[in-house]
């Protein structure tokens, strides 16, 4: 994970610490902040719980929770301002406040990433605008590391698809518009899927709009970028089945099993022992509170062990965990130094031992219990069924497995995961098979899931097979149509070689190794983009690829029928400034052959494989290009899921 | 031309000078004793207004009418604001020249553009209930004082809030003012308060008495750096101590019997006194200087000086600054004085040019950088010119010499000297002007509407000038009596070409000109699709709005547009509006489903969408308690599917609403049967009411239950299986496996869970046999795995498979071992 030198992320932690700090410091006095809980973990990336302590914050509320107290005459509300549940839930507890306080308080209202009109309207009309100093913290991308920007927007993905409510396009294009002011246009905007389309269109839009705005006025307009090659968007819509499968890279399976959020992960102290003192004094803004049992563990590239680990193939971790214990013995073995120089050396790294000695501990437990899980029949039978439904089998062989499963009362996420990567893959289930499941699910699961079922129809991730005929057709002649919508797996599949059968996960050769045997479909294209060249030759041979397609191809070229099966818009558009201004910038600083970056956007959330995956191309293409991975937020197929699944049950009363 | 010390005078060891800007100032009939006078800082504009505690001669009712009346600095009346709202109790400036009027009543005016256009708020009930006494004005806010000494701050305009301060003590106020926030420790205002013998410092949590025993005192006055204070006591003594009250600087002893009526800071190193006609000013070292007038003198303090007004004159008063007095000073002999020198040499052919050049050579580049300096401190052009001259001809000596700094001030003076000039009237110092920026500036020309220079002054600064055209078209459209289509045209020919153009902001001039034609048209030109949505919104152009939100891209526009029209519409027009605009529809669904489902199902229902409607309802049978409730919400939902002809899938949701509302009478009776209506059963899906059924030893019910409701027999049995291991009812698991000869879903998962429960026993001596239809091998590993080497070794052997025993042997030990080897024995002799 080189770091970006045309994109700094760290300085956007810098600034965004530094904006949050200054906000809070313009309440002067002690006060207590209500944050939404949505913000509590992107937060506490950059500012730790015992920073905020020292500029004056004297306890953290949730908003959701209602119940922040008269403690102190200032409060500072922080929450996002996009939706109408905030300032109403703001303007209650002010006006809850007021009543029964006595003392007079002051409040404020913090939002992020903007100050909205409809939050304006809603605290006006409540009748206590009047009374709150109404701030903004405009804060876009959050970065999880060097190269891995994210929204951070938990709700994205049932918003973009359930409720087909854009906010999150409109949020990102926001976020994408001040990359472009510090680095020049993107030269080139290409991408897949309608959401895609849409996020393009907003921000060409916006490119017009802010010439005409007068409080940005540039003397020449924007120019195209000479350190940035291109913006890679990527609608979630065009490839659910990749965030269905079970991930299997380190990363993943703990995401799978315990769930990462914010580079953290909630484990029982059971099994990875109690926290020290060292890190709770670490605590982030995430955590006021230490909760009974769990123990939050940081899971980034601060933790070296872990920055080797994540990306690896699981069933490769134990080996690697192996070298690194014994390497660690020998060195620490190595300490009968022989000058007193040598001795303060190895002082001097005894810390770095010793932190890593402990993380060696964390993940040692950590794999053990993974590996519990995995050699376990359910995984072991829900990994079958993947893995046949992607190799293209008939998938009603897989039927018999899945109705056990549910029999067995494994997590309804499970199941719903399998029925949905079938419907996904060949387009959708027979009418019969799915009125089937869903008997079987609702009485599992219980009736609410009627809703739960109804909302994955109207998601397109579960489907009748009823028309869709044409779309398993495995050889793509289907899409004469200008734009299919269904993703064409059985025709992808072979066209981009989907399926990589000797995959080598201790030295992996393709993307495919984060699934053992399956290269997800969204990194593929976005290989087809930048590492054109080497799909040409793994999808149609060497031969093909050196003739069918001049070394100079850009955009999508020569993966025009893969696209064509694929759902959703596709478009490529390059971005020109004026061509005086062009001409004049390219006399003075010439042509740089310095490695240029490629901006991925994931709208509507990216795997923690997809992210390994992407680096593995970023590691590959190294010297010539860098990645930058940007998403509305990171998500997994369990997350997918919940998104639909009804939480209430028929247990009132 | 004169000499540029000649208006210098000697305070202590430093020199003063006084500025003449303009003459002919004020109308001779303008009675300033009779005026409250305001000036912006930055030698901006003054407003004056009549004194109405002092008594004025009656001059017919036309001059009766009280009014504020705003000029330049040369006097230039720029506009005249009739007042008939009350007395006036606060007359500032902010530094964006926004004129601010309190009244007694605590109404505050805020006037943003010198053209009579403002902005109203309110100071709230205390100021409406006790009344402002005075107020003092910063840069970006006031303090105002209510007649009971309660203090209420403001602390921008922005969006006014005002805030009360803490209480300070009752007693009379002999004087009073402020430390601006920028200036003050705490971040924050701070207010001081002469009361009694004392100073009283107030802030927005507490009131300190400083526990001064000089007082009591009659002027108070902070210095514009916010560093010192300066304190006018009853007998005439003026002392200087610092801001925190720690440090006396200096006192002086006017000998004056009548009170001065104002006291001044003059940069931040001498203070002024001021009494009708006449000045002192006190300098350092209670140095003391004093001007006579011939009328009626007001001062107005600004950051690097005091500008003096009188019927006749505008003049500034300043400290000379350091480089000037290098320069001018007599018998200077600082490099600077001497370059100047030079030039003035060489115009005269002198070769004693040349000579002074050598003289100060190793200087030189500081001599150039002085004169430079010194350049920008100068009014008259004259001495412009010839500092610049002889920096000019000093940098041509000079082998290396970066000519930016020159080339600045040039650009500065020209555009210092151009607003200048008395018909423009903003005689700035340099210093005012770096401190304003030339953007600031430019806004100062286009509020006085002189948009020739404010453009040319862009264009030579290489500025934008949108904001000049916005401005200039916004005008024409309020002012402008010609035909709506041709002040159309103009603007729009004027300004098609201009990057920037808000056509917006012109439109809504138009609009709240009334001209809402003129407003549409302008309006169409505007390229930003979000800034034409609230115009549209208060014309009434809603269904233009909606679909310009819709275009912005932008959520919250939309949002916004929406909740406004779902005020101002009859529903069924709002719900016309939504059709064909599914991004709407999503975001009215999206937000109505938190907070008002009714609207939600009105909507599905005028679309017809009756699955959502059904939805709808069930997830409020959901929220529902009583059992009773929840079964007829459910059957709701269920006939409002039937109605519609539209649904072809009605059938099957309808078999699910049954069989929900059959599952919520069962587990109510069962809840009362077994356990005396407590809620057990309640809530749990099918399969875990049959699951707990087995497991409380009811399983002929389960039975029962499990048909009733078809259930699959494989879900059945793994059910049943589940909850007899989680029973730990072994003798009904081997009665099951001695009854049937077959199982549903085989006899393997039987084997697991028993295993996986800990039984091997039963596992093994019962269930591995009974799975016929795996291989032997598979069936020899599950003996294995129950610890039955032994029969895993006579499995192998009946099918006389040596290999596998040979394996198995690897990993028996013990009696196995040997057990294996006889069977392996056995085998053997007979190949």
């Amino acid at each position: 994970m080189a770091p970006h030198p045309g994109i700094d992320t760290d300085q956007i932690k810098e600034k965004a610490r530094k904006d949050l700090l200054g906000l809070l410091e313009g309440v002067r006095g002690k006060k207590n902040l209500v944050i939404e809980k949505s913000l509590a973990g992107p937060i506490g990336i950059f500012v730790k719980f015992s920073t905020l302590q020292d500029h004056g914050i004297d306890k953290v509320f949730f908003l959701e929770n209602d119940n922040v107290d008269a403690s102190q005459k200032n409060v500072i509300f922080l929450a996002r301002g996009e939706k109408a549940t905030q300032p109403i839930a703001i303007a209650k507890q002010i006006k809850r406040l007021q009543k029964n306080g006595s003392i007079e308080h002051e409040f404020s209202v913090i939002w992020v990433p903007r100050r909205t009109l409809v939050c304006n309207k809603i605290l006006e009309e409540a009748g206590v605008l009047g009374d709150v100093g109404v701030e903004e913290f405009s804060l876009h991308f959050i970065p999880l590391e060097q190269d891995l920007l994210s929204l951070c927007l938990e709700d994205s993905f049932k918003d973009l698809y359930l409720q087909k409510d854009p906010t999150c396009i409109f949020l990102a294009a926001q976020a994408l518009m001040p990359i472009q002011q510090a680095h020049g246009l993107f030269p080139r905007i290409i991408g897949k899927g309608d959401n895609a389309h849409r996020l393009m269109e907003l921000l060409l839009r916006m490119r017009t709009e802010q010439a005409a705005d007068d409080s940005n006025t540039y003397k020449f307009g924007m120019l195209p970028s000479a350190s940035i090659e291109s913006l890679i968007i990527m609608d979630r819509e065009i490839d659910f089945a990749t965030v269905l499968l079970t991930q299997l890279t380190y990363e993943g399976l703990i995401d799978e099993m315990f769930g990462v959020k914010y580079n953290q992960a909630e484990i029982d102290s059971s099994i990875v022992g109690p926290a020290s003192g060292a890190q709770q004094s670490g605590k982030s803004v995430g955590a006021p509170q230490h909760q009974g049992m769990k123990r939050k563990i940081q899971l980034d590239s601060s933790d070296k062990l872990y920055e080797q680990l994540r990306d690896a193939n699981g069933a490769i971790v134990d080996g690697l965990l192996n070298k690194v214990a014994r390497r660690l013995q020998n060195d620490m073995k190595s300490r009968n130094a022989e000058s007193i120089s040598e001795l303060r050396d190895f002082v001097g790294k005894l810390p770095g031992y010793q932190s890593e000695q402990q993380s060696l501990k964390i993940h040692i437990n950590l794999t053990e219990e993974i590996m519990k899980n995995t050699q376990g029949d359910i995984f072991r039978r829900s990994l079958e069924v993947q893995q046949n439904l992607y190799d293209g089998s008939d998938p009603s062989y897989q039927h018999d497995t899945i109705e056990e499963l549910i029999s067995r009362d494994v997590p309804l996420t499970t199941v719903l995961r399998l029925l949905c990567l079938e419907s996904c893959i060949s387009g959708g289930l027979r009418q019969k098979d799915l009125d089937n499941f869903k008997r079987l699910i609702l009485h599992a699961y219980g009736y609410q899931h009627l809703l739960t079922l109804d909302a994955l129809e109207k998601m397109g991730l579960l489907s009748t097979r009823a028309s869709a005929n044409v779309l398993t057709n495995p050889l793509g002649v289907g899409g004469a149509a200008a734009e299919s919508t269904k993703t064409n797996y059985n025709y992808l599949r072979k066209v981009l070689r989907l399926v990589v059968d000797e995959v080598n996960e201790q030295n992996p050769n393709d993307i495919a190794y984060v699934y053992s045997g399956y290269a997800p479909l969204s990194v593929r294209l976005v290989q087809s983009i930048v590492q054109k060249q080497h799909l040409l030759t793994i999808t149609k041979g060497a031969s093909a690829a050196s003739n069918g397609v001049s070394s100079v191809a850009h955009g999508w070229q020569g993966f025009e029928d893969a696209l064509r099966n694929i759902k959703g818009e596709t478009f490529n558009k390059v971005q020109k400034g004026e061509e005086s201004a062009v001409k004049a910038r390219h006399m003075l600083a010439g042509t740089g052959g310095k490695p240029k970056s490629v901006v991925v956007m994931f709208l509507g959330g990216i795997t923690f494989t997809e992210i390994a995956a992407l680096r593995f191309v970023a590691r590959q293409e190294e010297g010539r290009r860098r990645i930058l991975i940007c998403t509305t937020d990171v998500i997994g197929g369990d997350g997918m899921m919940e998104a639909a699944i009804e939480k209430g049950d028929f247990g009132k009363g | 031309m004169s000499n540029p010390t000649a208006g210098w005078e000697r305070v202590g060891n430093q020199f003063y000078r006084k500025i003449k800007l303009y003459d002919a100032v004020f109308d001779q009939d303008l009675e300033l004793e009779n005026y409250v006078i305001a000036g912006a800082t930055c030698s901006g504009a003054i407003a004056l207004y009549r004194d109405e505690t002092k008594l004025h001669t009656y001059r017919g009712s036309q001059t009766a009418k009280s009014s504020i009346d705003i000029y330049s600095c040369a006097g230039k009346l720029i506009r005249r604001i009739n007042w008939d709202k009350g007395s006036i109790r606060g007359l500032g400036w902010s530094e964006d020249e926004n004129l601010l009027v309190v009244t007694e009543d605590g109404t505050a005016r805020c006037y943003y553009d010198l053209q009579g256009n403002f902005t109203q708020f309110s100071l709230g009930n205390d100021a409406e209930e006790h009344g402002v006494n005075a107020c003092r004005f910063w840069s970006n806010g006031f303090v105002a004082i209510l007649s009971n000494n309660r203090l209420i701050a403001v602390s921008h305009y922005k969006e006014p809030r005002s805030k009360l301060l803490a209480i300070p003590p009752e007693d009379s106020v002999h004087s009073w003012t402020i430390i601006p926030p920028a200036h003050a420790l705490s971040r924050s205002v701070e207010v001081l308060l002469a009361i009694g013998q004392t100073i009283y410092v107030i802030d927005s949590t507490e009131a300190e008495d400083q526990v001064l025993p000089n007082g009591p005192f009659k002027h108070v006055s902070v210095s514009p750096n916010g560093l010192y204070v300066t304190l006018y006591t009853e007998d005439g003594h003026v002392w200087v101590i610092t801001s925190d009250f720690q440090n006396k600087i200096g006192e002086y002893d006017s000998k004056a019997k009548t009170l001065p009526k104002d006291v001044q800071w003059c940069g931040n190193d001498s203070v002024l006194l001021a009494w009708e006609d006449e000045v002192h000013m006190i300098g350092p070292n209670g140095a003391v200087l004093k001007y006579y007038y011939d009328g009626w003198v007001h001062l107005l303090a600004d950051v690097d000086g005091v500008r003096l007004m009188t019927n006749d004159v505008c003049e500034f008063l300043q400290k000379v600054p350091d480089m000037t007095e290098d320069v001018f000073k007599l018998g200077s002999t600082s490099s600077a004085s001497v370059l100047l020198d030079a030039v003035d040499q060489l115009e005269k052919k002198s070769p004693k040019a040349d000579e002074n050049i050598r003289l100060i050579r190793p200087n030189l580049p500081d001599a150039v950088a002085a004169c430079v300096q010194a350049a920008g401190q100068e009014y008259s052009t004259h001495w412009q010119k010839q500092l610049l001259k002889a920096a000019s001809f000093g940098k041509s000596v000079l082998d290396l010499y970066s000519s930016d700094d020159f080339v600045d001030m040039c650009e500065k003076l020209r555009v210092l000297n151009a607003v200048r000039d008395y018909r423009i009237g903003l005689p700035l110092s340099l210093e005012q002007y770096e401190r304003l920026t030339s953007e600031k500036l430019i806004q100062r020309l286009i509020n006085r509407r002189e948009y020739l220079l404010a453009i040319r002054v862009s264009d030579y600064l290489r500025l934008p000038t949108n904001k000049i055209y916005v401005h200039w078209a916004s005008q024409k459209v309020r002012n402008s009596t010609a035909p709506e289509d041709t002040i159309c045209n103009t603007v729009v020919t004027k300004l098609a070409a201009k990057r920037g153009i808000s056509f917006e902001l012109i439109a809504r001039t138009a609009y709240d000109e009334g001209r809402s034609h003129l407003a549409t048209q302008l309006l169409n030109h505007e390229s930003r699709a979000g800034k034409q949505v609230p115009l549209l919104l208060s014309m009434s152009e809603d269904e233009l709005a909606l679909d310009k939100a819709i275009a912005s891209g932008d959520t919250d526009l939309v949002y916004f547009v929406l909740l406004n029209l779902k005020k101002a519409l009859p529903l069924a027009s709002f719900f016309r509006l939504l059709t064909h605009r599914p991004l709407a529809t999503a975001l009215v669904e999206s937000s109505a489903r938190d907070q008002d489902q009714s609207l939600l199902k009105d909507l599905y229902y005028q679309d017809d969408r009756r699955l959502d409607g059904a939805n709808l309802l069930f997830s409020e049978a959901l929220a529902q308690n009583a059992p009773q409730t929840k079964v007829d919400k459910l059957k709701l939902a269920s006939k409002y599917l039937q109605d519609s002809p539209k649904a072809p899938p009605a059938s099957r949701y309808h078999k699910s609403y049954q069989e929900a509302q059959a599952l919520i009478r069962l587990q109510t009776s069962l809840d009362s049967d077994l356990h005396a209506g407590e809620k057990v059963y309640t809530g749990l899906s099918l399969n875990a009411t049959l699951h707990r059924l087995i497991l409380t030893t009811h399983g002929k019910r389960a039975n029962k239950v499990a048909s009733d409701f078809r259930v699959p027999e494989k879900t059945f049995a793994w059910t049943r299986l589940r909850a007899l291991v989680a029973k730990r009812d072994w003798t009904e698991l081997e009665e099951i496996a001695s009854k049937n000869k077959r199982s549903s879903i085989g006899w393997e998962p039987y084997f697991n869970e028993v295993l996986g429960a800990g039984n091997t026993k039963l596992a093994g001596g019962v269930f591995v046999a009974k799975c016929t239809g795996l291989t032997v091998r598979e069936r020899s590993e599950m003996w294995v795995k129950c610890g039955m080497i032994a029969r895993a070794g006579e499995e192998l052997a009946k099918a006389k498979d040596v290999e596998g025993l040979e394996d198995l042997r690897g990993r028996a030990s013990g009696g196995g071992l040997v057990e294996i080897d006889r069977l392996i024995g056995q085998l053997r002799p007979k190949r």
